[in-house]
């Protein structure tokens, strides 16, 4: 770059390149297991595998601390509504891994009482195929991922936030205004009439009084 | 001293011959005292047929009316005739498999016809406590309803599911979306209590409108 610094321990680079170099080398999931899947999450995490190689380090069991929802097993539909509310309860950012057939598709349950897929109740970011997948597909998915998030632009997302900030605010203050002239439209109507009262009052009372 | 090597010496095993006595000694009692009659579908186990009036008595006599004591439920079991080849009877039946705990060649099934028009069975809840969400189960599949059982409600399925899934005229590809969470915190605190401990401040469940449950959904 051209404005490099000249002092030694300064390098410049993007925002853009910083935020995503620390978010993706950061990514603690949140295990949602509820069937086999969750067995194989299991011994991608522990030492054989090791998931925190790449910086997945802790599993958090509390959806406010932890960037990835990881659903690994079936989804019925009595559990749906839970699953949401954890997505829910999940702080910005955030990413899902739908792992499994089940998770994905609702896999060999076509029946009364699975969900066919996540992606009905949460938007999901990467899929892996399997049942269940073994532990590289996870690796592969979690650097899909991590792929994913490094073409994510934070400054983008920031001005995008900020145009839609704007935009509400101008909508809003031109709902205002509009009010505002309706109002005071009406309220010099009501002046006027009053105005006109009182001059057709005076007429009269001129014209009563006056001397023939 | 005696009493413990005299159990290790005669291991309980399962024989064909034993399961034959069993059903030849019971077979003739219930069938004499309850009405009960043998399934002749059922080829290699022991099932009986009995009338739903009775079954309360034939698993009271199981249980603890002889010698054999048959005293373990092992499942409670609902089935669907639609449809069945050959069939003419009533619609449902349920069947209670019962072993005893002492010899595992003491087991029995036990049948009862119900129909769709009064699809009512006794509940044994009060003899088998495991009967309980036995029962509950197959009134959720089903839909037999067990006559004063203490707490008939969904099993497997969610709050707001309507029919019964097992049905053989369920639509198949018939899905029903739950749109909440249950609220457990009252079931919870009730249990707490009765283990003596003291509930400060109850819980409230805050029931989201439609329109904020619909908040942040990709599905709006």
């Amino acid at each position: 770059m051209d404005t490099q610094a000249k002092e030694a321990g300064i390098f410049t680079s993007t925002v853009d390149f910083v935020v995503n170099w620390g978010r993706k080398n950061s990514l603690w999931p949140f295990p949602y297991g509820t069937a086999c899947c969750a067995i194989e999450f299991m011994s991608t995490e522990s030492s054989r595998y090791d998931l925190s190689r790449m910086g997945s380090e802790y599993v958090r069991f509390t959806p406010r601390q932890s960037d990835v929802l990881v659903v690994s097993g079936t989804i019925t539909y009595k559990q749906a509504p839970i699953l949401k509310r954890i997505y829910e309860q999940m702080a910005e950012p955030k990413w899902v891994i739908s792992m499994g057939a089940c998770a994905c598709s609702g896999g060999f349950y076509d029946c009364y009482c699975t969900v066919p897929g996540i992606d009905h109740i949460i938007p999901v970011d990467v899929y892996i195929g399997g049942c269940p997948p073994r532990p590289e597909s996870f690796f592969d998915a979690m650097f899909d991922l991590q792929n994913k998030i490094a073409d994510e632009s934070y400054m983008k997302e920031r001005a995008e936030r900020v145009r839609d900030q704007l935009e509400a605010i101008q909508l809003k203050t031109a709902e205002c205004k509009e009010e505002l002239i309706s109002c005071s439209h009406a309220k010099v109507d009501e002046l006027k009439g009053k105005a006109e009262g009182l001059k057709r009052d005076m007429i009269k009372k001129a014209t009563f009084w006056k001397e023939p | 001293m005696s009493h413990c090597e005299n159990r290790v010496e005669t291991p309980v095993v399962a024989t064909a011959e034993a399961r034959q006595e069993f059903a030849e000694k019971v077979l003739p009692i219930l069938e004499s005292r309850f009405g009960a009659v043998r399934d002749e579908d059922d080829q290699w186990g022991f099932t009986v047929v009995v009338d739903g009036a009775q079954l309360r008595n034939v698993v009271l006599f199981l249980r603890d009316g002889h010698e054999y004591r048959v005293n373990m439920l092992l499942d409670v079991v609902g089935v669907d005739y639609l449809g069945f080849k050959d069939y003419t009877g009533p619609r449902f039946a349920v069947e209670y498999a019962l072993k005893s705990v002492y010899n595992p060649s003491r087991r029995i099934r036990i049948k009862v016809r119900v129909s769709e028009t009064d699809c009512k069975v006794p509940t044994i809840s009060d003899l088998f406590p495991i009967a309980n969400w036995q029962e509950r189960e197959v009134w959720d599949q089903y839909g037999i309803v067990f006559e004063n059982h203490p707490d008939l409600r969904r099993l497997l399925n969610h709050a707001e599911f309507q029919g019964h899934p097992l049905r053989k005229d369920y639509p198949a590809h018939k899905r029903q979306w739950l749109s909440t969470n249950d609220f457990l915190l009252p079931e919870l605190e009730a249990r707490l209590e009765a283990k003596g401990y003291k509930i400060i401040s109850r819980s409230k469940e805050v029931v989201p409108d439609a329109e904020e449950y619909l908040t942040g959904s990709i599905k709006q």
